[in-house]
């Protein structure tokens, strides 16, 4: 770790309309040991309002640490919308953003990645299986370094 | 089209018909003036004929007397050459005229008297000649200046003279006759050519209308075949479309069913994992009762038992609401595929009564938000009727839900016919439906804009699909904070095979 790291901790915007995903997510994260602040959103557009701020530019979040955790079906937009919107944004494009989803569609997984998604983790109905993936993206915020808008 | 042109091709080989008849009718004609102006000319010459010889019979006669005189004068029997050969000369001359003029009764009178005179005339004549031979010429001389035989001859003069004029009375008219034969037949002949020129004309005419009518058919077709592939293309376009939805509707079905799942196999695993921490804290509590027996150790672990109760609690209430969700999706899918397979009844619609109907069910929603309904005259359709209300119920019940702040909410039913299909709009002023989001409000479970009004997602892609089993199409026209407008075009008539698609 070296010196410029934010003294600020890494919060994690959480876009996830189920609820009980929602918290069984949140629920792994800190069983993994991870006690970052989690922001959850179940839209879009409120999501969206959050990181690109009332003005839409994205200048709110300069320079804050942020990791997105991102479902891709959600009630308002597609989570495609979200990352492409946030990978061509200015301030927010150096951001992580972790797609979380249950679509396990090659097509969808390789579009996410094109448009700049940095994880893509679907969520399996095996409940240990999600449980375990969940806990090694917990394990893996641990050890990322969320870098620094500037 | 074809109706204007088909009288033309049946009038025109009429009319050429007509023409060929006649032309053979002229012809006809022609050939008779010919033959009638021959025989005219013959008449004519025939005429001419009768009157020359006429004359002659006169000059025989006269031939003859000054052959007699110049005998009874010289009374040298040379002169009486000419006179015996006179008199044959006449009576052969009057034979000729009587062949020549078997068709006329009154020349044949003139003839006979004709040929009396001749029989007196040269009787007399004889007589004197006789006796002038005998040796009488005295009495031959007297019988001449008796006068009677010049009487005779005057006589035969006076009607020879008569016939030759009548004679030439009749050849003025036969003249006038064959001169008019003339005159019609060159009528005739132009006649003739005349229609000869206008017949060709026509042909010509004929042969370029069918060839004209030729290349317009061969037009038609192409327009034909051009309209046919724009069909095929349609139908192609269709079917791809209702692939895609099917192929959205499984990923929809397998992504969304699936959602609730997770959540049910998660939380029952943390009930287990909590199971076990109650299990562990029970018997903990059990050991420490046993050992203890004391009051003080209950109280300590009260707060333990509260906080797993609360996680069991919280656990259950989302295994319940998943199950609760995932019924509703499952249900939601199951009536529209139940809704897909009704079959539809058609019957006319009034349409102005359906919307009127439908604005009445929402009368007091709407003026509850201060919305006003206008309906518009609405062309009525022959098709399902449930179907129909189905459709505008749900699109009038979405102007209403979607509204904007501070704007009085005014919904608008509009529509229009042609020949095969009717248009209605129902166009609102609302919060409007973001361009990029078109598609996916016809889609299921999918929804635009802020989620603030109650909705599954279900309605529009219920619309949509209802439209297109009715044989109609559906657009949408709005922007943001501008409203919507609802474009739904069904076929004026409803039957079983009109689907637009698979």
């Amino acid at each position: 770790m070296n010196s410029r790291v934010p003294e600020v901790p890494v919060e994690i915007v959480m876009i996830e309309d189920d609820e009980g995903h929602a918290r069984l997510i949140e629920k792994n994260i800190r069983r993994a040991g991870v006690n970052n602040p989690i922001k959850p959103f179940g839209n879009g557009t409120d999501a969206l309002r959050f990181l690109f701020g009332a003005d839409g530019s994205g200048v709110v979040n300069k320079g804050r640490p942020l990791l997105v955790l991102l479902d891709l079906n959600l009630p308002d937009m597609t989570g495609i919308d979200i990352l492409k919107k946030v990978k061509t944004n200015e301030h927010l494009k150096r951001v992580p953003v972790v797609v979380l989803t249950t679509t396990d569609d090659a097509v969808e997984i390789q579009r996410c990645y094109d448009f700049g998604c940095n994880v893509y983790i679907t969520k399996p109905v095996n409940y240990d299986n999600f449980a375990n993936a969940i806990r090694q993206l917990g394990l893996f915020f641990s050890v990322i370094q969320v870098p620094s808008p500037n | 089209m074809a109706k204007e042109r088909t009288p033309l091709p049946n009038l025109q080989p009429i009319l050429l018909g007509v023409g060929f008849a006649l032309l053979v009718v002229i012809s006809a004609a022609t050939v008779y003036l010919v033959d009638r102006a021959a025989t005219d000319t013959q008449k004519l010459t025939q005429t001419l004929s009768v009157e020359d010889k006429l004359s002659n019979v006169l000059l025989a006669v006269r031939r003859a007397e000054s052959s007699q005189r110049g005998y009874l004068f010289t009374d040298n029997s040379n002169y009486l050459k000419e006179f015996y050969a006179g008199e044959p000369e006449a009576r052969q001359i009057v034979e000729e005229l009587r062949a020549l003029t078997r068709d006329n009764p009154a020349r044949q009178a003139t003839l006979d008297r004709v040929t009396k005179e001749l029989d007196a005339k040269f009787q007399e004549m004889s007589e004197t000649v006789t006796l002038n031979q005998r040796g009488e010429a005295d009495a031959a001389r007297r019988l001449v200046l008796s006068d009677a035989g010049r009487a005779i001859t005057e006589d035969l003069r006076k009607t020879v003279d008569a016939a030759i004029i009548d004679e030439a009375r009749l050849a003025a008219e036969r003249g006038a006759q064959s001169r008019q034969t003339s005159r019609m037949l060159l009528y005739a002949t132009l006649a003739s050519a005349a229609l000869i020129v206008l017949i060709g004309a026509m042909s010509v005419l004929l042969v370029q209308r069918s060839a004209r009518q030729r290349e317009t058919a061969q037009k038609e077709l192409e327009t034909t075949n051009a309209n046919l592939e724009r069909i095929v293309e349609y139908r192609t376009a269709d079917l791809t479309e209702a692939n895609e939805e099917i192929q959205r509707f499984a990923y929809i079905v397998s992504h969304d069913l699936r959602s609730p799942l997770v959540n049910i196999m998660g939380f029952t695993s943390e009930l287990e994992a909590l199971r076990k921490d109650i299990f562990e804290q029970v018997a903990k509590l059990a050991a420490d009762l046993a050992a203890l027996n004391a009051q003080a150790a209950e109280a300590s672990n009260a707060g333990a038992l509260e906080q797993l109760g609360s996680d069991f609690d919280e656990a259950i209430r989302f295994i319940k609401t998943s199950i609760g969700n995932m019924d509703r999706l499952i249900n939601a899918v199951l009536r529209l595929s139940r809704e897909g397979r009704r079959d539809f009844q058609p019957e006319p619609v009034d349409m102005n009564a359906l919307l009127t109907a439908i604005a009445d069910t929402v009368t007091h929603r709407a003026v509850e938000l201060g919305a006003s309904i206008e309906v518009g005259a609405l062309p009525g359709i022959e098709t399902d009727r449930l179907a129909v209300e189905q459709i505008f119920a749900n699109l009038v019940d979405n102007a209403l839900k979607y509204g904007r702040e501070g704007e009085p909410l005014q919904i608008q039913i509009a529509g229009r016919a042609n020949a095969s299909h009717a248009t209605y709009e129902v166009h609102d002023n609302g919060r409007g439906i973001d361009p990029a989001d078109h598609a996916r409000v016809f889609e299921l479970f999918r929804r635009s804009g802020p989620q603030d009004r109650p909705g599954e997602g279900i309605g529009l892609a219920h619309v949509r699909a209802l439209v297109r089993r009715l044989g109609g199409t559906m657009a949408l026209r709005s922007a943001l904070g501008q409203g919507s407008t609802f474009t739904v075009t069904l076929p004026r008539r409803w039957a079983p095979g009109t689907r637009s698609r698979t």
